[in-house]
């Protein structure tokens, strides 16, 4: 048994991703990602001074509370260069996402067949349930894909080639996975047998942790089957025997104290706080005595700036990211801590995400 | 006896963002749909460019013309870098101006990280 090898007919991009399936898509999607990088990612400092700028001159107040971030956003979206900023930003969101999903249903086939010759074969494992009830948190259209992680049967492959086009380039060849991987706290006593990767989504993450702990039994879970059933194909295209299962990460299935490292990578903005709260009581459960909690995430907003909080908001429309303002708002460190976590490491500014890290008592 | 459901949990299909909508942020939804015309032209645009550049290569090349080399092959690396400069001047070009004092010049290459 192999797997179908007509996904790659035109080769591999960034890494382990089908190419997509024309050069007209590809030469579409450079211009996307170059616009991207060229018109929002360059701009986001110049134009975050004159919206600060803007609401200086109004004599607005820069801490932030929802009355406030309200008055923000009716004062600066007024203005015409931000209101063209964020149109640009997305328009080039939607055409991204669109010539994405038009190109990879142009050969769904070959894709699905090759999802499913993937799970019958290893190293590796995947499990799931086509009857997996999902939560309808879960159900949001996160970064407007279409069809969101869980309904969509081609949303892992959607997503990665979403996360390089979004990141720039950043996620190629899994460079921000692997970045990241490598600054996961170990356990004190270094003893690592076993890690999980909470949310894996496409399994950049729990791939990066295998090369690292090439001799630990690594889990990647996620809500999502689609995502699971590609991540274990990516998976297999590095030959890496990790094993991927459908499951809520505030219901995990597996025994206490089983785990040295558990690693949340950009999962906690994704969910609601209530849930998060139940992740961090599940994580302390399956982890052992000393063992490791790394989470990377967008950073807290500890000094209640009005901007800050004006473009999580507008990020919220814009990307599709309901539960980002709850997330800001919430303060995870804490969370972790009154959960039972002695937190040990918080850093703001982590690959422009915050890492936060924390252990599990031993007494 | 059945748990209450957290507060975060009630009302999320009106949380802003959980389903996809059509935001509007000019006076005139016009204006809106002529920015997303102008990026998706300028994509448009640029694949012709890209073709073309490709299929003057194939047809040197091969001395022959193929489709479907142009439809499922790729550009040496030699050319796919020069494709890569002239995509990003051209985006510079064009779109620098679009915010104004905040474009052109300013609009120098930088990725999310």
């Amino acid at each position: 048994m192999t797997i179908s090898k007509a996904i790659y007919k035109r080769g591999k991009t960034a890494g382990v991703f089908p190419s997509l399936s024309s050069r007209r898509d590809e030469a579409y999607m450079s211009f996307i990602e170059d616009a991207r990088n060229l018109l929002l990612h360059a701009q986001q400092k110049p134009i975050g001074a004159y919206s600060r700028l803007l609401l200086q001159n109004a004599g607005k107040s820069m801490e932030s509370d929802p009355r406030s971030t309200t008055e923000a956003k009716e004062l600066l979206m007024k203005d015409n260069v931000l209101k063209t900023y964020y149109r640009v930003k997305r328009s080039l969101q939607e055409s991204f996402w669109e010539c994405t999903l038009n190109s990879l249903n142009m050969r769904k086939n070959d894709l699905l067949r090759a999802l499913d010759d993937a799970e019958k074969i290893g190293p590796g494992s995947v499990t799931y349930d086509p009857d997996f009830s999902i939560p309808e948190y879960a159900t949001a259209e996160i970064h407007i894909q279409p069809g969101g992680n869980a309904n969509e049967p081609l949303s892992g492959l959607l997503y990665d080639y979403g996360s390089k086009v979004f990141m720039g380039g950043a996620a190629d060849n899994d460079m921000f996975a692997n970045m990241q991987a490598n600054t996961v706290s170990a356990p004190k006593n270094g003893k690592v047998d076993r890690i999980l990767d909470l949310g894996c989504s496409a399994g950049a993450t729990t791939t990066a942790l295998k090369r690292i702990y090439p001799d630990a039994e690594i889990w990647g879970i996620d809500v999502s089957s689609h995502m699971v059933r590609y991540a274990h194909l990516r998976a297999l295209e590095q030959n890496l025997d990790i094993n991927f299962k459908q499951m809520l990460a505030e219901e995990l299935e597996f025994d206490d104290n089983c785990f040295d490292i558990v690693v949340a990578n950009l999962l906690f903005h994704e969910v609601p706080v209530s849930i998060s709260k139940k992740i961090i009581k599940e994580t302390l459960r399956v982890l052992r005595p000393g063992g490791s909690f790394t989470l990377f995430d967008f950073p807290g907003d500890k000094k209640g700036d009005v901007y800050a909080m004006f473009f999580g908001e507008m990020d919220a429309i814009d990307n599709g990211e309901p539960f980002i303002p709850g997330f800001v708002r919430s303060n995870v460190e804490e969370l972790m801590e009154e959960g039972g976590f002695k937190m040990d490491k918080y850093d703001p500014d982590k690959f422009i995400l915050a890492e936060r890290v924390g252990f599990k008592p031993i007494n | 006896m059945t748990d209450k459901k957290p507060n975060d949990l009630e009302n999320l299909k009106d949380l802003p963002g959980f389903k996809r909508s059509n935001p509007i942020y000019f006076e005139s939804e016009v204006v809106d749909h002529l920015i997303s015309i102008v990026l998706d032209l300028g994509a448009e645009l640029w694949v012709v460019k890209d073709r073309l550049a490709h299929f003057e290569e194939v047809l040197s090349e091969n001395n022959k013309f193929s489709l479907t080399d142009l439809q499922v092959g790729k550009p040496s690396e030699l050319l796919q870098e020069k494709l890569d400069e002239e995509r990003k001047q051209m985006i510079k070009r064009i779109y620098g101006r679009l915010y104004s004092k905040y474009g052109g010049e300013l609009a120098e290459e930088k990725g999310a990280i």
